[in-house]
């Protein structure tokens, strides 16, 4: 760890993990709640298991996306971070806002935290993954804008690689386009539209730009291939991203009631949201075969190349199967989006969080380079679990859309939504089972924290 | 190795254009445009740009093509309100915009900075011009009242023609940088990667317009 | 090839270039309309694309895959369009 201020990354990841830990054993429940639908009712709903489920996924990222700023900002910028210390409050208020409103879901009926929270004076709750009382979304705006200045300023009086500069503009896109969640239109046209906003112009829009960042950092410091190649590589992959997916917002605005010229732009638009991740597996795949030296960090390489697989998968190639207006039209709302949102949640971010810790934690730990090759070994196994498991995840549930489609949409004689979904619970069934593999999974993850840490780091030779 | 780009114009644009980056896993293009090349002129990434560029647009106008197959009526009758003058004036100055920026290339390549700026000026002036035309022809159709959602025909020729327009004035702000660039001695006979870069793209720009022109307004 | 050969020929290519386009224009004032003549309009409009990749873009001064990338997008797209003129007529 070259610079001391990299350390506050720390915390951020370790909460992160922790999150994780908490959103799928939420995961869990809603499996099985899909199936036996009492689970747990009355006291944790479907809708608030959800509500966590969704929140958790969302905060734990954010907690993984500060970190991984706070730790290769410093090192990018070649100068410490502007102040450790504001980083290290901004992380107390934020775990302790996270955790309240989490509290808040399970302990008290929603319309209660709303009137509690004060959502009468500025109404913001009631809509999916925006269901933070109000008070709780000022306080993220609040953390954001600190991280900001923080890493900014950082990178105003250091050295400006493409890497940290493309970070920040994710970054701040992140911000701008969160602050969208406190417009709250009582049309519900205007109210969807604007939604999409947060939602779109987040995961396909300025997070990519994140992802990108992120991804290159790692290829630089693992690979050591020239930092021109993956900055030129960069640039194209994030131009990509924005050309697609800026009008490409248009394919969620195809049956809310705005105007029809949208079933065009947005399918010939996101039509073409998977080049950016085409081009980040070869990006990816090509800077390490065409690497000056190897990494004794081989977990952290892994979880690279993964991320770049996955993402290309889940968001790439299952988004194009919904995406076109005349598929859409069958398929909007049923379990083919659901198969689409895990995988490619996990593909692009999920996985490239993980990659950043894999990379940076053992340092941050006090290892020069790389955990033991036990940990390692262990890590690898988790990586395997989980994404294999992610891929039947997604497999069942896209057999279920298929089915559900077809039952309820396509055919001659629609039948009615329960009634199909009686028929699909084999596929949900299946799904949990996977699902508790991904569990294990993660579990074997955390386990490579622990299991050899007191082990001899690995090297080239000894890999 | 490369420069790094410090200068104001090409703070939007410095990896596309302005940096003659070598690419060190790909072999060094010829500068001399007489020797036979491995890959085209310019930066390899602007050419990424715009085969993604011609891929949007080869996509929308097959789109434009079948959605006319299933509303032939329509779009025959509604593509006789359009203005076939300021189409051809327009393709007429989009042709001659490229063949001036040819001439800048080519005069670059024999080491004249000053008649490459005079010739990306004139370049400029052309597309200045298309963009007035094209304003025009918009304004008359919004006092028309015709918007996108009058009807597919309408909604297909404003998109496709606004989409382009956009990238015209895209083009008209990498020519700029690439007069500015040259009059600060950038490019030379041995080193002009970045001015074929962002002729590269300003061909685009013009190719584009060349099948959209006969599709949009001619052919029925 | 010296700087006034160049010259000379990309005048060339710009003068067919217009000549193409007034050749389309005048079509499109007759009123001619039809699959044969729609069609003769596609295929002098690619041509002319074909010139401005080849000539203009310099491709024809590339060896290897990326001497066809400009007859690629006019090849495809093209197609695709002669298909959907076909069909609707």
């Amino acid at each position: 760890m070259q610079y001391s201020s990299q350390a506050v990354a720390k915390p951020y990841f370790i909460v992160s993990i922790a999150l994780f830990v908490g959103q799928i054993l939420f995961g869990v429940i809603l499996g099985l709640q899909y199936v036996i639908g009492d689970f747990l009712f009355p006291e944790i709903p479907f809708n608030v298991a959800r509500m966590v489920h969704t929140n958790l996924l969302i905060v734990w990222l954010l907690f993984g996306f500060m970190g991984a700023s706070y730790y290769l900002v410093p090192e990018e910028t070649e100068t410490e971070l502007y102040s450790p210390k504001l980083a290290l409050v901004m992380f107390w208020i934020f775990l302790a806002a996270g955790v309240a409103t989490i509290l808040g879901y399970l302990l008290v009926p929603y319309a209660t935290l709303a009137d509690i929270t004060g959502n009468g004076l500025l109404p913001t709750m009631g809509r999916e993954f925006l269901e933070q009382p109000t008070i709780t979304k000022i306080g993220i705006v609040v953390v954001a804008l600190a991280f900001l200045f923080n890493i900014g300023m950082t990178i105003l009086k250091g050295r400006k690689t493409v890497v940290n500069l493309v970070l920040l503009m994710g970054l701040t896109g992140l911000a701008v386009f969160f602050l969208f969640s406190f417009f709250n239109p009582e049309n519900l046209v205007h109210d969807k539209f604007w939604w999409w906003w947060v939602v779109h112009l987040w995961v396909e829009g300025v997070w990519e730009l994140i992802l990108g960042a992120l991804l290159a950092y790692v290829l630089i410091k693992t690979t050591g291939v020239d930092r021109e190649i993956i900055e030129k590589w960069l640039y194209v992959i994030i131009a990509m991203s924005l050309i697609t997916g800026i009008i490409g917002t248009g394919h969620h605005y195809f049956w809310i009631g705005t105007p029809e010229y949208w079933q065009w732009w947005g399918s010939i638009f996101s039509a073409m949201e998977p080049i950016p991740f085409f081009m980040m597996t070869i990006f990816a795949f090509n800077m390490v075969n065409q690497r000056r030296r190897q990494h004794a960090n081989k977990a952290a390489v892994l979880w690279a190349l993964g991320c770049s697989v996955m993402a290309f998968l889940g968001a790439g190639v299952w988004g194009f199967l919904h995406t076109l207006a005349p598929v859409n039209y069958y398929t909007h709302g049923t379990q083919i989006t659901a198969a689409h949102g895990h995988m490619a949640f996990y593909g692009a971010y999920v996985m490239i969080v993980l990659a950043i810790i894999s990379y940076a934690m053992p340092m941050l730990r006090g290892r020069k380079a790389a955990n033991s090759r036990k940990s390692q070994v262990l890590e690898m196994w988790s990586f395997w679990l989980m994404t294999v498991s992610m891929v039947f995840i997604t497999l069942f549930l896209t057999g279920a859309g298929v089915l559900q489609v077809y039952l309820q949409r396509f055919s001659d004689d629609p039948l009615p939504f329960m009634v199909v979904q009686e028929k699909i619970a084999l596929f949900y069934w299946m799904r949990e089972g996977a699902g508790l593999v991904f569990l294990i999974g993660l579990l074997v993850y955390l386990s490579s924290f622990f299991i050899g840490s007191k082990d001899p780091e690995a090297t080239l030779e000894s890999a | 190795m490369g420069r790094r780009c410090i200068t104001a114009a090409d703070l939007f644009l410095p990896a596309i254009i302005g940096c003659s980056l070598q690419i060190n896993v790909l072999p060094p293009n010829m500068t001399d445009s007489t020797q036979i090349r491995r890959y085209p002129p310019g930066d390899l990434a602007i050419w990424i740009f715009i085969i993604a560029e011609l891929l949007v647009f080869g996509i929308f106008f097959a789109s434009y093509a079948f959605a006319r197959a299933n509303n032939v009526e329509l779009f025959n009758t509604y593509q006789l309100t359009l203005d076939r003058q300021s189409a051809l004036l327009n393709t007429l100055l989009l042709i001659t915009s490229s063949y001036f920026v040819v001439r800048a290339i080519l005069s670059i390549q024999a080491d004249n900075s000053q008649h490459c700026i005079r010739w990306l000026l004139a370049a400029m002036a052309m597309g200045l011009m298309f963009i007035v035309v094209k304003s025009v022809e918009f304004a008359h159709h919004l006092g028309a009242g015709i918007s996108l959602s009058t009807n597919t025909f309408y909604m297909f020729y404003l998109s496709l023609t606004f989409f382009h327009f956009l990238h015209v004035i895209l083009g008209m702000v990498i020519l700029t940088t690439l007069a500015i660039k040259t009059r600060q001695g950038a490019y030379s006979a041995t080193q002009h990667d970045g001015i074929e870069s962002g002729a590269s793209y300003w061909h685009m720009v013009d190719l584009v317009w060349l099948i959209l022109f006969p599709l949009v307004y001619v052919m029925r | 090839m010296n700087a006034l050969m160049k010259i000379k020929s990309c005048t060339w290519i710009y003068w067919a270039l217009v000549f193409l386009t007034l050749i389309t224009y005048v079509i499109s004032r007759a009123g001619y309309s039809g699959l044969t003549v729609s069609l003769s309009v596609l295929v002098i409009a690619l041509f002319k694309g074909q010139l401005i990749g080849n000539h203009f873009m310099g491709l024809s001064r590339v060896r290897g895959p990326w001497r066809w990338v400009i007859f690629i997008w006019l090849f495809i797209p093209g197609s695709l369009i002669v298909t959907a003129f076909t069909l609707a007529s």
